[in-house]
């Protein structure tokens, strides 16, 4: 199937874009007129494979996604969760061999769009191209923040971290709100994010779950405490250098 | 050398208390816990809660039975890493 523009697909970038800057109608124009190709993918499918040397970028519009990295005995190591507008591969633009995997996590809808297009946009409107390296500089902040909960906090203050992050990554392009979000992670994803063991993650969640911080049913988080998680996580949200939350 | 086991209550934060300390040569080498009924499926398994030298691990296993945590546990001490 050729590549071609979907305004649906393209218009998830937008709003993810415009959660971390301000779009001229121009831009906004430019990036609907992408051509993609969409797939629907079964969960837990590997979308980009460690060595890989992909020809397009990744845009999920519907599900999650997950990076991540295996040892040679099976341990896994995941780097990041990503969420409808998100492109956890745009690195691929300019870093060619690609140095881990990215797989879905639930089923999930995803645009490809070709890198030559992508360049293409960005030679002819730089300011969208300086918009995808902030989005990378992003990137980057997330997994500094990602550090420092592996190497500092304790199994506790990391959940409530991750859980204070991805709620504001998703009330940010409207995927969230009322302090209540979508979770589809299993505890084993929470355990190889956060260099755990499910045992650990079980306790954790039991524990939030005693505190009336949280409370997780069918998928759903609901954080009943957020000053508190927020206190408890020591979360400060400037690395994710939200400029606006969707309504 | 065979593993010696002594029973012992372990402060976990959570329900799993029943514990054995898992002694190699006269020296811990290992606290096993016994998972509550919080954990589902694995109920009942041991954990390694804590490893020592040769039998630490970053990501600890969690067994089926005494057994095979107590295999795991001398196959660590053998290892050379």
């Amino acid at each position: 199937m050729p590549s071609a523009p979907n305004q649906h697909a393209t218009a998830m970038l937008i709003r993810k874009l415009e959660s971390i800057a301000t779009l001229t109608d121009e831009q906004r124009q430019a990036i609907l007129s992408l051509p993609v190709r969409l797939h629907t993918l079964a969960a837990r499918q590997d979308i980009v494979r460690d060595g890989d040397k992909p020809s397009h970028c990744c845009l999920i519009l519907d599900g999650w996604a997950y990076r991540y990295k295996l040892l040679s005995d099976g341990r896994r190591q995941i780097f990041s969760f990503h969420i409808p507008g998100d492109v956890p591969d745009l690195q691929s633009l300019h870093v060619h061999t690609i140095d881990h995997s990215l797989a879905t996590l639930t089923k999930a809808t995803v645009a490809f769009i070709p890198h030559e297009s992508l360049q293409d946009l960005t030679l002819r409107h730089p300011g969208l191209g300086t918009l995808f390296w902030r989005d990378t500089l992003i990137d980057a902040a997330i997994f500094r923040a990602w550090m420092v909960g592996l190497g500092r906090r304790s199994a506790f203050e990391q959940v409530a971290h991750l859980f204070c992050e991805l709620y504001l990554k998703l009330q940010a392009v409207g995927l969230a709100g009322h302090y209540r979000c979508p979770l589809p992670l299993t505890q084993i994803d929470i355990a190889d994010a956060l260099g755990m063991t499910n045992v650990h993650v079980n306790r954790v969640l039991k524990e939030m779950r005693g505190q009336a911080l949280i409370t997780l049913r069918s998928q759903t988080l609901v954080i009943e405490a957020w000053d508190e998680l927020l206190r408890v996580a020591e979360f400060d949200p400037t690395y994710l250098h939200l400029e606006r939350r969707a309504a | 050398m065979p593993l010696h086991l002594q029973p012992v209550q372990v402060a976990t934060g959570s329900l799993d208390r029943e514990s054995l300390l898992v002694f190699s040569d006269g020296f811990l080498v290992a606290v096993l816990v016994r998972l509550s009924d919080d954990h589902g499926e694995a109920t009942g398994m041991w954990f390694l809660e804590a490893g020592f030298g040769r039998v630490d691990h970053p990501d600890p296993p969690t067994f089926a039975g005494l057994d095979e945590a107590q295999s795991w546990v001398e196959k660590r001490l053998e290892s050379r890493r």
